[in-house]
């Protein structure tokens, strides 16, 4: 349990050391873009936060599937843990994109292929958690659970296409894709750091989940005397 | 017996319990036209702005009626608890999906050769029997690719508390593709198609319907195991 | 009558350290059960005590939370399909469908077996519980015995080798008590075995070969009917 402790919890004071670093350059040093000015900052938090969070929703139904077919708690709560950073990360990522809009054109939602992927995506992994809030038995809703995120993930490249085809029938410009080189270096940087905090957080939420599946797996009573009778032989 | 053979006694059993159960299906066609009366008193009597968002309409109050359409289907096997019953017998748990998600489909069928006409009418909306045809045939492969998570779903939350929300909660999200495509082929039905995307649309329709009715047959015998 | 140490092939049921816990509670525990072929065995008990967890146990509706149980000596884990054909279990609850008829209820059932009914057989089930008359009628129009009854056909009509009843005297009148009576002898003949749990003592006393007394989810004591009556008087 203590070298679980060092671990992750190194990983976490790692990611928020990176953190600084990344965003402290990304910050001051790396250099301004060109048609968006200092706004376009944002995008050292908000690139790392979009990427880990399909990277955990991944990872989620990669457990989901392991869960499903091996039925140890173990994976229901790496399922259960990845599906919430992961929400947590998606939440984060559309409140950083719609200030980039705001900044950039003026709106707070513009219906961008990707921002608009990410609140289905958030809506559809909710879901899962939804579903589990209802489920008392811890079996049949650590089924439900690997059953409901395998659906949604199927669902993700479906609603990516369409919503991107759906775009691009309106013709309407996207969020710019290229990125000059003095900026990789923050870009990359953050995105370490967040993927390191987030698996931080995935360890702790499992470790929780694990912890309350234990507490109810109350041991057998003791058993009862037999009272005479005849027995069977 | 074989795999066939228990999703025809499925579908047969679900399409008697629907005859004679017939309120249920007006109650919700019903419910389908109420929705579209109100889409238009939330626009107004602009027959221009109708005219443009009914194919939108009628796929939300199709999709709508549909959800209403699919908890019921499990209503009914939870009123005596009759789903318990078919689990005891030697039927394959894929056989009841099928038979299940076939005869949900069925009935969402059902819903749009009413509710379209309806929405035509209060909408303005001029429409060929041809289109009509086509706009139907659209229909069956979004009923189809609603039925098979819908089906799953409404057998999973059959029983749990708040059912009502929790189905279109984990659906909704879910169909967002078969919503889309929907609208839009259904819009480019009623209000023209110059660049011939419809057969794009219908196809992003079917591969939702096909991957969905994979993927949910596979995962429902894992749904029930423990009961539902 | 001695029980020789029979190997689980031969055993009808066969439970191992069964246990079921339900959230913190366990609803049955070290559940040793061994159940001959042929044998007609009671289980006995106040309400919570297990009998009902452990029907559902035996006929896979539960899964184990410890222990295992072999039906026949087929494992209900991998061998589902196999299991359901062997047995039957008839619970609390009725398994219809109110829109449909007495008939077609038989029909759906019998269909989903694999197997057809010719109508002339199904009234003549029918019949045997009294309902031929309302055969045509929709299910739910049906007084609770008649329900029961219906239900109860679910025994005769598939050829389980082990046939499970959960209070099949509730709801029933004396006449309809005394119909299960006989069926349970018929069963006995047949050489099918039966696991019955029921309230009512008097009665499933007389016809048991072997009782088993539960609380709490344990088996606390078991012996012939007569013991029973003289353990825990006329009810439990």
């Amino acid at each position: 349990m203590t070298r679980q402790f060092k671990w992750d919890s190194g990983l976490g004071l790692l990611g928020l050391l990176l953190l600084f670093v990344g965003s402290y350059i990304g910050l001051f040093v790396a250099p301004a873009e060109r048609y968006m000015g200092e706004v376009q900052r944002i995008m050292y938090v908000h690139v790392p936060c979009a990427w880990n969070a399909m990277l955990l929703y991944t990872l989620a139904f990669i457990f989901a599937i392991v869960s499903l077919w091996t039925h140890r708690a173990k994976w229901d709560a790496m399922t259960t843990a990845a599906v919430e950073v992961g929400i947590v990360l998606n939440a984060l990522l559309l409140v950083q994109g719609s200030i980039w809009a705001r900044a950039t054109w003026g709106v707070w939602w513009d219906w961008d292929v990707r921002l608009t992927t990410s609140l289905i995506l958030l809506l559809l992994f909710a879901g899962v958690l939804a579903l589990r809030s209802f489920v008392h038995d811890s079996g049949r809703r650590a089924t439900w659970t690997a059953i409901a995120t395998i659906v949604a993930f199927v669902d993700v490249p479906l609603v990516y296409f369409c919503v991107r085809w759906w775009r691009s029938l309106h013709q309407v410009q996207s969020t710019p894709d290229t990125v000059a080189p003095m900026m990789v270096v923050p870009l990359r940087i953050n995105a370490f750091a967040i993927l390191f905090i987030a698996i931080w957080m995935m360890a702790q939420r499992a470790r929780l989940e694990l912890d309350r599946r234990h507490q109810d797996q109350v041991a057998e009573p003791e058993r009862l005397a037999p009272v005479g009778g005849s027995s069977n032989d | 017996m074989n795999l066939i053979g228990q999703v025809i006694t499925v579908v047969r059993k679900d399409l008697l319990l629907e005859w004679r159960g017939k309120g249920r299906l007006i109650s919700v066609l019903l419910f389908g036209v109420v929705t579209l009366l109100l889409f238009s008193f939330a626009v107004g009597p602009d027959s221009t702005l109708l005219r443009a968002a009914a194919g939108g309409f009628l796929v939300l109050a199709l999709l709508l009626s549909s959800t209403l359409g699919l908890s019921e289907s499990f209503r009914v096997e939870q009123e005596q608890r009759a789903i318990e019953g078919l689990l005891l017998l030697p039927v394959d748990p894929i056989a009841l999906y099928y038979g299940k998600t076939l005869s949900n489909t069925l009935f969402l069928m059902l819903l749009a050769p009413v509710l379209t006409p309806v929405a035509l009418i209060l909408y303005s909306v001029q429409l060929d029997l041809s289109g009509l045809a086509v706009l139907l045939g659209l229909w069956t492969l979004a009923a189809a690719g609603l039925s098979a998570p819908g089906t799953l779903y409404a057998a999973m939350t059959s029983r749990l508390q708040s059912q009502d929300v929790l189905l279109p909660l984990l659906l909704f999200p879910l169909v967002i593709p078969v919503l889309m495509g929907s609208v839009k082929s259904i819009t480019l039905i009623l209000t023209g198609d110059p660049m011939s995307q419809v057969g794009s649309w219908a196809t992003l329709l079917a591969s939702f319907a096909i991957i969905y009715w994979s993927l949910c047959g596979l995962l429902f015998p894992h749904a029930i195991e423990e009961g539902i | 009558m001695s029980l020789r140490a029979a190997d689980s092939a031969t055993l009808a049921v066969q439970t191992s350290k069964l246990g079921k816990r339900f959230g913190r509670q366990w609803a049955l525990a070290h559940c040793d059960l061994q159940v001959r072929p042929g044998e007609v065995l009671l289980l006995a008990g106040a309400n919570g005590s297990g009998k009902t967890t452990l029907l559902r146990l035996i006929a896979g509706l539960y899964k184990p939370t410890q222990g295992n149980l072999t039906i026949y000596g087929m494992d209900p884990d991998q061998e589902k399909l196999a299991c359901r054909r062997t047995l039957t279990l008839v619970g609390h609850d009725n398994y219809l469908y109110s829109q449909l008829t007495a008939l077609e209820m038989l029909q759906v059932w019998t269909r989903l077996r694999g197997a057809e009914l010719p109508e002339a057989q199904a009234i003549e089930l029918l019949r045997e519980v009294d309902l031929d008359e309302r055969r045509d009628y929709a299910v739910g129009g049906f007084s609770a015995g008649m329900r029961k009854r219906l239900t109860l056909l679910r025994t005769r009509l598939e050829e389980p080798k082990l046939v499970l009843l959960d209070e099949p005297f509730s709801a029933l009148d004396a006449a309809g008590q005394n119909l299960i009576e006989e069926w349970i002898e018929g069963y006995r003949s047949a050489g099918k075995t039966v696991v019955l749990a029921s309230h009512n003592l008097p009665r499933a006393s007389k016809m048991c070969d072997r009782a088993i007394l539960l609380q709490e989810g344990q088996m606390l004591w078991q012996g012939t009917g007569s013991e029973l009556l003289d353990q825990v008087g006329t009810t439990v």
